[in-house]
């Protein structure tokens, strides 16, 4: 079998140099890809970075659409529904993604 | 009430040119947000049940334009914010516990119980939620509205493994109706309260971020937001920085002005005092609010009172040091000689060693620590976080983090650490950033996540993917925020993360 991404490539390596041990399901790392701080926006359970799915950009839709950050990252799907307008892969056209909150919305 | 989707026509009740100046309050209210908002016995519906601060309805005015097609200026947005503050705002006494909200305070961290900590706190600042009143009706409704905004919250980590919409409705709207009604004796007495004009001179003191700890003078003109405010400030090495700018001011004590100081865009959100007398609240970079720090201020003339000194603490020597405040005439200092001037009082010291000058005039009291070591240091704040950022021109810039190291001496008992440290005040320290542990090591965290510069504010990196990095992992990090000065050393924890892609006033 030829790994098809760089954690199968890894996983492949670990199983070569009998390190399987270490190789984690994500579901044990973060408890399942979930809200706020399950894995969080800024910080994962632990309070760190290692849980966090990296980089963001990878499949940020896939999380931000059902509005898993909705405080922090506009969701598609109800309230910010052009977020993504000339965006269509994240992880390529990250530099399209702006924020939502007016600049001159000041008191 | 029925809520149109999209297209509100209220712009077209609006002058045509945009020029004229706003109608008067209520009218405009009436204009803009009866299209969809039916009168009531009390009001507009939805409208007349709440309380908010002035950020409050302007993040509400905002949503009604993202999100049902409302179209108004940004003339008309700011009139009726002005408006409800004023007529539906919160009593000082109100907004106080959270006031770190709506000054962006970086570093506040919050505490809540349960269930209120996992059912509103752990998606966005429970003081977002505490900083409105509504009637009982209106914190039900508000507990729908997060449904239909955000229909997954019911299935969401920490919504799943629970009845989320029966505790939304049973236990949290109830927690808040009894905690924030629409009805308190605060804001019935704040709204009998006889407000202070906030015009006249404010003597200042605060920290400019990357320049120094600065003093200075703010004059107020007008009789009605927005007011002019001119001045200057001045760091400890004498530097003038000319400040000029518009204030608006809410509910008859939300100070909220636009500065420029010294070519630097600069805001301020300061709480007027009920007797109208001091100023206390943040000051930040506009375009970085992270970049910012506390403001004090006080009325020229309103009897002897003391802000601080500018610098906070000197090294021993021949020193000039600025007492600032009002009304320090004759200041009696139990050291050097001092002359009183238009921030306060000079203060010439020569000081040998290791102590504190003490100083008064009218029953106002201060003081000041010389020294020549420090038994131990402190780096605050002790753990902050800043963002990845730029790289494109629309998104969102980095977000820096500001630190200062802090002297501190042992105290009677002499040992560092324990409630009877002095503090000295803020000392000059080198500054580096290490790898917080081994992960961190792993993902060689300091040569990606950004740059320690030597005024203790660290730059964070660029933001998107990073192919040079392992699975091209953002140049997030962890990082030991390292100070060292006299000999001692202090650290304190900086996460550094992605970008925040919604970021209103009240986060």
């Amino acid at each position: 079998m030829k790994p098809l991404n760089q954690k199968a490539e890894r996983v492949q390596q670990a199983a070569a140099e009998g390190q399987m041990d270490e190789v984690r399901a994500m579901q044990t790392v973060t408890a399942g890809c979930a809200t706020t701080f399950d894995p969080g926006w800024e910080v994962d359970p632990f309070g760190g970075l290692a849980a966090l799915c990296q980089p963001m950009e990878a499949d940020l839709y896939g999380c931000s659409d059902p509005c898993w950050w909705p405080a922090q990252v506009p969701d598609i799907m109800v309230n910010h529904p052009n977020w993504d307008e000339g965006a269509p892969n994240a992880a390529k056209d990250w530099r399209a993604l702006g924020a939502t909150y007016p600049t001159d919305a000041e008191t | 009430m029925q809520l149109q989707s999209r297209g509100l026509t209220a712009a077209l009740l609006m002058s045509v040119a945009g020029a004229m100046p706003a109608l008067a309050s209520e009218e405009l209210l009436q204009n803009i947000c009866s299209s969809c908002h039916t009168t009531e016995e009390n009001g507009l519906s939805r409208i007349s049940g709440q309380r908010k601060t002035p950020e409050g309805w302007m993040m509400t005015i905002v949503r009604m334009q993202q999100s049902h097609g409302l179209d108004i200026s940004a003339e008309d947005r700011r009139a009726i914010v002005q408006h409800l503050a004023d007529t539906q705002g919160l009593a000082p006494s109100e907004a106080a516990p959270f006031r770190y909200a709506l000054e962006k305070d970086p570093n506040a961290q919050e505490s809540f119980d349960e269930p209120f900590a996992s059912m509103c706190s752990r998606c966005h600042t429970g003081a977002r939620g505490l900083l409105q009143n509504r009637t009982a009706e209106e914190w039900e409704l508000h507990m729908d509205f997060h449904v239909g905004h955000f229909p997954t919250i019911e299935y969401q980590a920490l919504g799943r493994d629970r009845e989320w919409y029966k505790i939304a409705r049973t236990e949290i709207a109830g927690f808040l109706a009894e905690q924030n009604p629409l009805e308190t004796a605060a804001w019935t007495d704040w709204q009998a309260a006889e407000k202070q004009p906030v015009a006249g001179d404010w003597v200042v003191m605060t920290d400019l971020p990357g320049i120094g700890e600065a003093y200075g003078k703010l004059s107020v003109t007008g009789d009605a937001s927005p007011y002019q405010v001119s001045g200057e400030f001045v760091t400890a090495d004498g530097t003038v920085h000319p400040a000029s700018g518009q204030m608006n001011l809410y509910t008859g004590y939300e100070w909220r002005a636009n500065l420029d100081i010294g070519g630097t865009p600069y805001r301020q959100v300061l709480a007027l005092s009920e007797d109208g007398n001091s100023l206390q609240g943040r000051q930040f970079d506009r375009g970085n609010d992270a970049l910012g720090a506390p403001l004090s201020g006080v009325r020229e003339g309103a009897g002897s009172v003391i802000l601080g000194t500018v610098p906070s603490a000197v090294p021993a020597g021949e020193v000039q040091v600025q007492v600032v405040g009002t009304g320090l005439e004759g200041l009696d200092a139990s050291a050097g000689e001092a002359t009183a001037n238009t921030f306060g009082a000079a203060l010439s010291l020569a000081a040998e060693g290791n102590g504190v000058v003490t100083f008064s005039a009218g029953g106002a009291e201060g003081q000041i620590a010389h020294y020549t070591s420090v038994d131990s240091l402190r780096v605050e704040p002790e753990f902050t976080i800043a963002r990845v950022g730029g790289g494109s021109e629309e998104g969102p810039a980095a977000v820096p983090a500001y630190f200062n190291a802090v002297g501190m001496w042992n105290g009677p008992d002499g040992e560092a650490g324990t409630e009877d440290d002095v503090r000295i005040g803020r000392v000059e320290a080198q500054w580096n950033v290490a790898n917080a542990h081994e992960h961190a090591a792993h993902m060689k965290d300091t040569e990606f996540a950004g740059e320690m510069q030597s005024n203790g504010i660290f730059l964070p990196a660029v933001a998107g993917p990073n192919s040079d990095r392992p699975f091209s992992a953002n140049n997030a990090g962890e990082l030991k925020v390292q100070a060292e000065a006299m000999g001692q050393q202090a650290e304190a924890m900086l996460i550094v993360t992605v970008q925040r892609f919604i970021d209103p006033p009240i986060r």
